[in-house]
């Protein structure tokens, strides 16, 4: 099942919408967690809310689920509005951020259960058999019969994601399912998840605040701030076309450099930096003369050299990334910043060394220049 | 004769014990009026050295004296006149039966003093050794003659003396007439018949042994004292005959009587006169074949660490007008004639506290062997688990 | 001072507790059990297994207790529970301890003042008056076994309502979420998830409630009008009305073998039910 091809604003074409929030706040006493989120969630796809704890990404996920009722706005699924159907009548499933796993059940009395739930009651084989295939899915045969605090982390994990999946949702919900594992085996179970999701072609919904796990796994990524949607797109598009300093920054990483704009001609626009350098660059949105903005350049697009045009810099610090090394740099008045150079790219007299004279450019088109909030 | 010391009148005594009774005073209320409160304030005086010893002519008694003895039995006045006159400051330990009070000696080191044994206890503390025989010459208040022997005799043993007369009484019965036609009954026969019939659900008996099994021998007309296994046999027999038909089988009767659940008891003739003097309609009445009439003693244990306080406080307390005063706090009759002349005529012509010869005369006193007959204690236990 | 030096003075107060208070007390009692009662009372030491001979005059008091201990911890147990179910799992937390402190506050006065109180209650002036008033007339309740098993609810509530309102609140809420997201209705949430976790709780206030109720015997002679007769209240008489220690004795050794034996089987129960948790509806 592919869906790959859709890569989305909120209004696909060809693609059947299986969820949608309209205009949906979420009010606790004084709070507002959530406020006027609107969004559609095509069938099969995998969308990520992105953003730091607090942003109401959590709230938006558990109102889909039906833990919450939205203050404002409608939850739909399939067409329906169900801001009033309990969770239990949801065709929805949860991964929960521990787990959540019954510790009196074992392992397949714990993926069975939602089964088990089924009005009128399914056939015990029946069950057994689905149990079975959901164990086979997330590589968990012959646990049947273990006990919960039996199993390790990543191992609980599946079985929560087994227990989830077993009963076929419309909408898988994973809250910051990774953040209790260790490094590499979330490396490991993202690139599982991501290959799950493709055979199983169930619909899921992820909540993180790790924006390398959301860029890796998602066909979709909402970033949320202070309760609110600020970007919805594909990984490429928050990366590539982030529409505010918040999602540049948040989205992979950015130098930035405040200042004001002097002039705009045509598709460049001329900022005067604090420290009186002049930048020119792509302006995002609507930006007047004068009005107080930054300048964004990713580290990758800048590029060191000893010879010809640019800034003049001294390298503070070198990380060597394999592929890549990462250069903190200093210029006299910028200050501080991160350029990334390809092993490749480097000239021959590279890799530089902390203490080197060096000068660094980048291609105006490629700088962005955000209003600067 | 109501001119008070610091304390309450007998009248005000008798109407705060019924409101207390009536449950419509709390209990810390009921101990600051009533000056129960002032009992323990003795207990927490009673440390010594912090109030001066003023000079006491029978010489140095020590700063302290230990009394047991029944709740309600003292005034307090009394005490605190006792401490000013000695400087020995009186403990009051309270109990709830003679066996207590035995038990308690019997395991020794009771650390009293004086103590407040009934008649039928007395030979056997003698025989158990737990009582000191007294010396009348440092009871000077103390004159043979003027008590009726029927309440002194038990205090000796064998030609010695080993106990003075407090106070006496007798256990009869008390009826809520208002549910009877105005009608008092006048016989255990009447009792136990009236509990399973007219009243079924109404009567109440002693939580004792004594008191219950003697009423209930008395229904047959054989001895309150009886310890015949056969007369025994029909007193169980009536007991569980009546037993569902009970209100309940309780020393604390007087709640339920105030507050109209029961209409029938067995009854100490104090109590008596306290529920008829708040619900007239309660009479006290004495059982025509018999029943109990009891006196109360002061003795001292043989261990007891103030003997010379324990004289001195018994001499106080055997002063007719001291005694005088005792009588008005607590309602109970004196076997002392000097007391009796100085008290007041209503309270000498009280039919429940001094009750008319001919009444009296059936009435037996408790035995020694009536207490500890092992039978009769095992027939109590059958009844109440029956 | 060395690990093991320490160790036996941190254990020497609770050990030296041990057996000043449970240990020389028993074995006096167990002692005096197979001794005669002295003609004055009390005992006098011999080797005689009369008095345990005669246990079954007290049958009677046994067998109230063994009926009454189970009935009144399952009532307490059926009460209990949904008050600590309310104060762990729905109350606003801002009001839960002050409602914890309400549980406890009747335990501030002496359970003798408190059964004054529900004498009154009870008898004819209380609770039946207020019937009358409706029109239900002739209703007795004090000095009934109904009146005693009011009294144990309400003595031993709040030993039921604390284990249990622990294990409740130590419970995450959120397997609740999973359970109501996996499609459970409230209900069966509560009998498959919320019940099962619990047991520990429910488990050890029933035994508390359960150990003490079987020496109890204040509440039988207030409540009961001395006509609801435990094991306690025999032993009481014993010691003190008649004062045959021995026989009291043989009782009291009797009382703490039925004792461990039904708690001995009780832990068994509970153990295998704890074993056996992935029988996931207990009910």
């Amino acid at each position: 099942m592919e869906i790959r091809g859709y890569i989305g604003d909120a209004s696909p074409v060809n693609n059947k919408v299986i969820a949608e929030l309209r205009g949906v706040s979420k009010r606790f006493g004084d709070v507002l967690a959530a406020s006027d989120l609107n969004l559609s969630i095509v069938e099969g796809e995998f969308l990520s809310f992105l953003g730091p704890s607090g942003c109401g990404k959590t709230t938006a996920l558990r109102m889909l689920a039906g833990f919450e009722v939205p203050t404002e706005g409608e939850v739909l699924l399939d067409g329906k509005v169900v801001n009033d159907l309990d969770a239990y009548h949801r065709p929805v499933n949860m991964v929960f951020q521990q787990y959540a796993l019954f510790p009196h059940m074992t392992v397949a009395q714990n993926i069975g259960y939602g089964l088990r739930q089924v009005r009128p009651r399914l056939p015990k084989a029946h069950i057994a058999e689905k149990v079975s295939k959901a164990l086979d899915v997330v590589q968990l045969n012959g646990f049947d019969d273990r006990r919960i605090w039996e199993m390790s982390g990543g191992q609980q994990q599946r079985v929560a994601l087994a227990r989830a999946i077993v009963n076929e949702p419309k909408l898988l919900l994973l809250d910051e399912p990774m953040a209790a594992l260790d490094r590499k085996l979330r490396k490991e179970m993202q690139i599982e998840l991501q290959n799950l999701q493709r055979k199983l072609g169930i619909t899921f919904v992820l909540v993180t605040h790790d924006q390398e796990e959301a860029l890796s796994m998602s066909d979709r990524i909402c970033v949320m701030r202070d309760g609110r949607i600020v970007q919805i797109g594909s990984p490429q598009e928050l990366y590539d076309q982030p529409n505010s300093r918040y999602v540049a920054d948040f989205v992979g990483t950015s130098n930035f450099f405040d200042g004001k704009i002097t002039d705009q001609d045509g598709t460049l626009t001329s900022v005067l930096l604090d420290n009186g350098l002049t930048m020119q660059g792509k302006p995002v949105g609507q930006l007047g003369k004068g009005q107080q903005v930054c300048v964004s350049v990713r580290p990758e697009q800048m590029k060191l050299h000893r010879q010809g045009e640019g800034l003049n810099v001294v390298v503070q610090n070198r990380i060597f990334l394999g592929e890549h090394t990462e250069y903190l740099v200093m210029h006299e008045t910028l200050g501080e910043f991160l350029v990334l150079s390809p092993r490749q790219s480097e000239p021959d007299n590279g890799p530089f060394n902390a203490g080197d004279d060096l000068l660094v450019s980048w291609a105006s088109d490629t700088a962005l220049i955000f209003d600067n909030i | 004769m109501t001119k008070d010391s610091d304390y309450i009148s007998k009248r005000k005594f008798m109407e705060e014990l019924g409101r207390y009774r009536k449950g419509s005073i709390t209990r810390r209320h009921f101990l600051n009026v009533t000056g129960l409160g002032a009992a323990t304030a003795v207990m927490g005086a009673a440390m010594p050295g912090l109030r001066p010893s003023p000079a006491f002519a029978g010489g140095n008694i020590g700063d302290r004296v230990v009394i047991a003895t029944w709740p309600n039995y003292h005034d307090p006045s009394n005490f605190e006149a006792f401490t000013e006159a000695t400087g020995a400051h009186v403990q009051v330990n309270v109990f709830g039966s003679n066996e207590e009070m035995l038990a308690k000696l019997q395991a020794g080191a009771s650390g009293w003093d004086v103590y407040v044994p009934t008649n039928y206890t007395i030979s056997t503390y003698v025989d158990e050794g737990l009582i000191e025989p007294l010396d009348t010459s440092k009871l000077s208040n103390y004159d043979a003659s003027a008590f009726d022997a029927r309440y002194a005799e038990a205090g000796s043993v064998d030609g010695t003396l080993y106990a003075v007369p407090k106070n006496w009484g007798s256990t009869g019965m008390a009826v809520n007439t208002a549910h009877n036609g105005g009608k008092p009954i006048s016989s255990w026969k009447e009792f136990f018949d009236i509990s399973r019939d007219k009243f079924s659900g109404r009567a109440m008996v002693h939580d004792y042994q004594l008191t219950t099994i003697g009423s209930a021998l008395n229904y047959f007309g054989y001895s309150f004292n009886s310890v015949d296994e056969a007369e025994l046999a029909d007193a169980e027999k009536l007991l569980i005959d009546v037993k569902p038909h009970l209100f309940a089988i309780t020393s604390d009767y007087q709640p339920s009587m105030r507050n109209g659940d029961a209409w029938l008891t067995i009854c100490w003739s104090g109590d008596g006169k306290q529920l008829n003097t708040d619900m007239p309609e309660i009479h006290y009445v004495l059982g025509a074949e018999g029943g109990e009439i009891w006196s109360d003693y002061y003795a001292i244990p043989k261990n007891a660490p103030h003997k010379d306080a324990a004289y001195a406080l018994i001499n106080f307390l055997m002063d007719p007008t001291v005694n005088t005063k005792e009588v008005l706090a607590h309602g109970y009759p004196t076997a002392d004639a000097r007391t009796f002349a100085l008290l007041p005529d209503d309270l000498k012509n009280d039919p429940i506290l001094f009750p008319a010869q001919e009444l009296l005369s059936p009435l037996e006193f408790g035995a020694a062997a009536t207490l500890t007959d092992p039978n009769r204690a095992e027939l109590m236990a059958r009844f109440k688990s029956a | 001072m060395t690990q093991r030096t320490r160790n036996w003075l941190l254990l020497a107060p609770a050990g030296t507790w041990f057996l000043v208070m449970l240990i020389i007390p028993l074995s006096v009692v167990l002692i005096f059990s197979f001794g005669e009662r002295a003609p004055a009372g009390g005992v006098v030491p011999a080797f005689t297994f009369e008095q345990y001979a005669n246990l079954p005059a007290r049958w009677t008091a046994f067998k109230n207790t063994m009926t009454l201990a189970p009935i009144g911890t399952l009532s307490a147990l059926l009460i209990a529970y949904p008050l600590a179910y309310f104060l762990a799992v729905k109350v606003d937390p801002k009001w839960r301890t002050i409602l914890l402190v309400l549980v406890i506050v009747p335990f501030w006065t002496s359970i003798l003042i408190r059964s004054y109180a529900w004498i009154f209650l009870l008898g004819g002036r209380g609770i039946p008056a207020l019937l009358e008033w409706f029109g239900i007339e002739g209703v007795r309740l004090i000095n009934t076994p109904f009146a005693v098993l009011i009294g144990i609810i309400y003595g031993y509530l709040p030993l039921m309502v604390f284990p249990i309102y622990v294990s409740l609140d130590k419970l995450d809420k959120r397997l609740l979420e999973a359970s109501s997201d996996l499609g459970a209705k409230p209900w069966r949430t509560f009998l498959q998830i919320t019940l099962p976790l619990s047991i520990p709780g429910i488990a050890t206030g029933c035994m508390l409630v359960f150990i003490l109720l079987m020496g109890e015997y204040l509440i039988p002679a207030m409540l009961g009008g001395g006509k609801v007769f435990f094991v306690g209240n025999a032993l009481v008489d014993l010691f003190l009305q008649s004062r045959n220690w021995a026989y009291g004795s043989a009782v009291a050794v009797t009382l703490v073998v039925v004792m461990l034996i039904t708690v001995t089987i009780y832990m068994r129960l509970i153990n295998r039910l704890g074993a056996n948790r992935d029988d996931v509806s207990i009910m």
